[in-house]
C-alpha cells in the first residue's frame, strides 16, 4: 500500500500530545472502571440463586463458556404487570420470590423498577428477547458463564441433563454478575 | 510521483527538450526517496513478539491472581502507547502509528478480557461502547488512516456482536462511524477510506434493517445516504470510492431479483408502505442531486436509475422482468456516461454489466422454453455478438491514445 503510512504528514503539534495523555489516562481509568464495578458487585451485592433448566450436554458448552437457561428464561404472560403489552427489546423488571429449596422464582414483570417489594424479594433487571402469545422470553445478560479453560468440559460431563444452581450477586444499583455455577 | 517514475521517464524528457537537466535534479530533490518497505518491517515485527507475548500470557491466563491479570492488560496498554510515542517523535510515522493500533486493539482485548474475569459480558454494550469511541478518538489525534480504518472495524465488530449476541442495537456506535469517522473522511478525503467507511457504515445499516424488522429494502435510504454524501464531497475520487459500495450493492439486490424474484414466497419482504419509501427515497434523491448540481457532475444521477422500485410489482414473471429493466437502464446509462465522458473504465465496467444482465436476462427468459443445446447455442452467439458489438463501439469511441 503506497503511501498508506504518510511520512510527510507532519507531527502532531503539542495540544496533540496532550490529547494523547488523556486519551491513554482514559483507556486506563475504564478498565479499572470495569474492574472496580465486577468487585463492587461482587462486594455490595446481595446473593441470589437460580436454578437453571436441564439442558442438553451437548448444546451447553461453546468453548470457553458454558449457555444457561434459567427457570425464570421463560415466564408467563400473565405475569406482566405494564398497561400496554410488552414489546421485544423492551427492559422489564422481574421480581423474585425465594422458594423452599433455597432458589428464586419469579412473581411479576413490570416495566419500570417496583417500588414496594417484600424485603426476602429480589428485583433482576432483563430485556424482553422474544414475546409470543402465552410467554415471554427474557435475557438477564446472565447466560454466559465464562469457565477457566478445561472445566467447561468436566461441568458438562458432571451435569448430564440436570439443572444447575448458579449464584447471582445484585448490587444496589441494579448491575448483576455470576459468582458461582454448582451442580444440584 | 514517485522516485522510480523519475528515474525511468526523466531521462526521455530531458531528451526530448521538455525539461532542463538541473530541473530534473529539482524535480528529484522535490520528492525524496521514501523508505517504505523497510517502514513496513518493523511494523510486522512488532506485531509478531505482541503476538508471542500474547499467547504466552493467554496459555498461563487462569492461573494468574486477578490483580496481575489486570496489571499485565494495563501495563502492555500503556506500553504500546508510550513505544508509539517515542517513535513518533524520532520520527517513524508508521511504525508509531501501528503501535498506536495495537495499544487501540489491547484496549479492546482488556475490555473483553476483564468484563471476563468479573462475568460481567452480555451485560450491555457499554465496553464495546468504548472502544469505538476510542477509536474515532485516536483517528483524530494521530490523523491517520490506519487507525480509521481499524476505527470502523471495531464500530462494525461492536454492532455486529450487539446485534448478534445482546440482540440489541448500539446507535451510539452507528452515529460515531457516520459522524465521528464520516467527517474525518469529510476533511481528509481518500479512496480506500471511503470505500471501507461505506462497507462499515452499510453493514451497521442492514443490521438495523434487520433489527428493527422492516422491510429491506428500507436498507437503500440509508445506503443512498451514504452515496449522497459522496455527492456533496469535492474531492471526486475518494467520493467515487465512497459510492461505489451502494452502487454494488443496489446492483447485487437487482441482479438477485431478476434471477430469483420469479418464486415470489419472499416478495412479501421487499413492499414497505409505498408513500413512506418513496417519499424517504425522494427526500435522499434531492439530496443527492442538489451535491450533484453544486460540485457539477450532473451526468451521474444516472445512477439513481438503480433505486427505481420495480419491485412493486407483483411477483413473478412481471417482478423479473421489472428487475431486468431496472438494470438495462443502470449498465445501459453506464456505457452511454463512458462514451459521452470518453472514460475507457466506464466503457469496460458498462459491457461487463451489459453483458451480466443480459445472461441473466437470457437464462430467465428463455431456460423453460428452449431445448437447451438451443438454449446454450443461442446463448453463446448472443454473449460473442454483445461483446463483439460493444468493444467495436468502445474502440471507436475512445481517441487513439487510449487503445494501448
Amino acid at each position: 500500500m503506497p503511501g498508506f503510512f504518510d511520512p510527510r504528514t507532519p507531527l502532531l503539534p503539542k495540544p496533540h500530545r496532550r490529547g494523547l495523555q488523556l486519551a491513554v489516562a482514559a483507556q486506563v481509568a475504564f478498565l479499572l472502571l470495569v474492574a472496580v464495578a465486577g468487585y463492587a458487585v461482587g462486594h455490595f451485592g446481595r446473593t441470589i440463586a437460580l436454578r437453571t433448566m436441564p439442558v442438553d450436554p451437548r448444546d451447553l458448552l461453546y468453548g470457553d463458556y458454558v449457555v444457561l437457561n434459567f427457570t425464570i428464561s421463560q415466564l408467563d404472560v400473565k405475569q406482566w404487570r405494564g398497561a400496554q403489552p410488552p414489546r421485544v427489546h423492551q427492559p422489564v423488571y422481574v421480581e423474585l420470590r425465594p422458594t423452599p429449596d433455597g432458589s428464586y422464582a419469579a412473581v411479576a414483570i413490570y416495566p419500570e423498577n417496583p417500588p414496594h417489594i417484600p424485603a426476602s424479594h429480589a428485583v433482576l433487571r432483563g430485556w424482553v428477547q422474544s414475546n409470543w402469545r402465552t410467554a415471554l422470553r427474557i435475557r438477564y445478560g446472565l447466560e454466559r458463564y465464562y469457565v477457566p479453560e478445561g472445566t467447561g468440559a468436566r461441568l458438562e460431563r458432571r451435569t448430564g441433563s440436570r439443572p444447575l444452581l448458579v449464584r447471582v450477586n445484585i448490587a444496589p444499583w441494579g448491575q448483576s454478575r455470576i459468582t458461582e455455577v454448582a451442580e444440584r | 510521483m514517485s522516485q522510480k517514475f523519475l528515474e525511468t521517464e526523466g531521462p526521455g524528457w530531458v531528451e526530448q527538450g521538455i525539461i532542463s537537466a538541473e530541473q530534473l535534479q529539482q524535480l528529484r530533490a522535490l520528492y525524496p526517496e521514501q523508505p517504505r518497505a523497510i517502514g513496513l518491517l518493523p511494523l510486522l515485527g512488532s506485531l509478531l513478539v505482541g503476538l508471542s507475548a500474547l499467547s504466552l500470557i493467554a496459555a498461563n491466563w487462569q492461573a494468574l491472581p486477578e490483580w496481575l491479570r489486570l496489571a499485565v492488560l494495563i501495563g502492555a496498554l500503556v506500553a504500546a502507547y508510550a513505544a508509539s510515542e517515542y517513535f513518533l517523535r524520532h520520527g517513524q510515522r508508521s511504525l508509531g502509528t501501528g503501535l498506536a493500533g495495537l495499544g487501540l486493539i489491547l484496549f479492546g482485548a482488556g475490555i473483553v478480557l476483564t468484563s471476563q474475569m468479573y462475568q460481567l459480558v452480555g451485560y450491555d454494550v457499554t465496553g464495546l461502547l468504548a472502544w469505538v469511541v476510542a477509536g474515532v478518538l485516536l483517528t483524530y489525534l494521530y490523523r491517520s488512516r490506519f487507525l480509521l480504518l481499524l476505527a470502523v472495524a471495531i464500530g462494525a465488530l461492536a454492532q455486529g456482536y450487539s446485534y448478534a449476541e445482546l440482540s440489541t442495537y448500539s446507535y451510539a456506535t452507528l452515529v460515531l462511524t457516520a459522524a465521528g469517522l464520516g467527517y474525518y473522511w469529510w476533511r481528509r478525503p481518500d479512496s480506500l477510506c471511503g470505500a471501507v467507511l461505506a462497507c462499515g457504515l452499510l453493514w451497521q445499516a442492514g443490521l438495523l434493517i434487520g433489527y428493527l424488522h422492516i422491510k429491506i429494502t428500507w436498507f437503500f435510504v440509508p445506503a443512498m445516504l451514504v452515496y449522497a454524501a459522496g455527492d456533496w464531497q469535492p474531492n471526486r475520487p475518494a467520493a467515487r470510492a465512497l459510492q461505489a459500495p451502494p452502487l454494488v450493492a443496489g446492483f447485487l439486490f437487482m441482479l438477485g431479483l431478476a434471477m430469483f424474484g420469479e418464486a415470489g414466497s419472499y416478495t412479501d419482504m421487499l413492499r414497505p408502505h409505498l408513500a413512506a419509501y418513496l417519499g424517504a427515497l425522494l427526500l435522499v434523491f434531492g439530496l443527492s442531486v442538489a451535491g450533484k448540481r453544486a460540485r457539477g457532475h450532473f451526468s451521474s444521477a444516472t445512477d439513481w436509475l438503480l433505486l427505481l422500485p420495480g419491485f412493486y410489482f407483483p411477483g413473478g414473471l412481471p417482478l423479473a422482468i421489472a428487475a431486468l429493466v431496472v438494470l438495462y437502464a443502470y449498465s445501459g446509462a453506464v456505457l452511454w456516461r463512458g462514451n459521452y465522458e470518453q472514460s475507457a473504465d466506464r466503457i469496460n465496467l458498462g459491457t461487463a454489466l451489459f453483458v451480466l444482465t443480459t445472461m441473466v436476462a437470457y437464462f430467465k427468459l428463455t431456460w423453460e422454453f428452449l431445448d437447451k443445446s438451443l438454449f446454450f447455442l443461442l446463448g453463446g452467439v448472443l454473449l460473442l455478438g454483445l461483446s463483439w458489438y460493444l468493444r467495436r463501439r468502445a474502440v471507436r469511441t475512445l481517441p487513439p491514445s487510449d487503445q494501448r
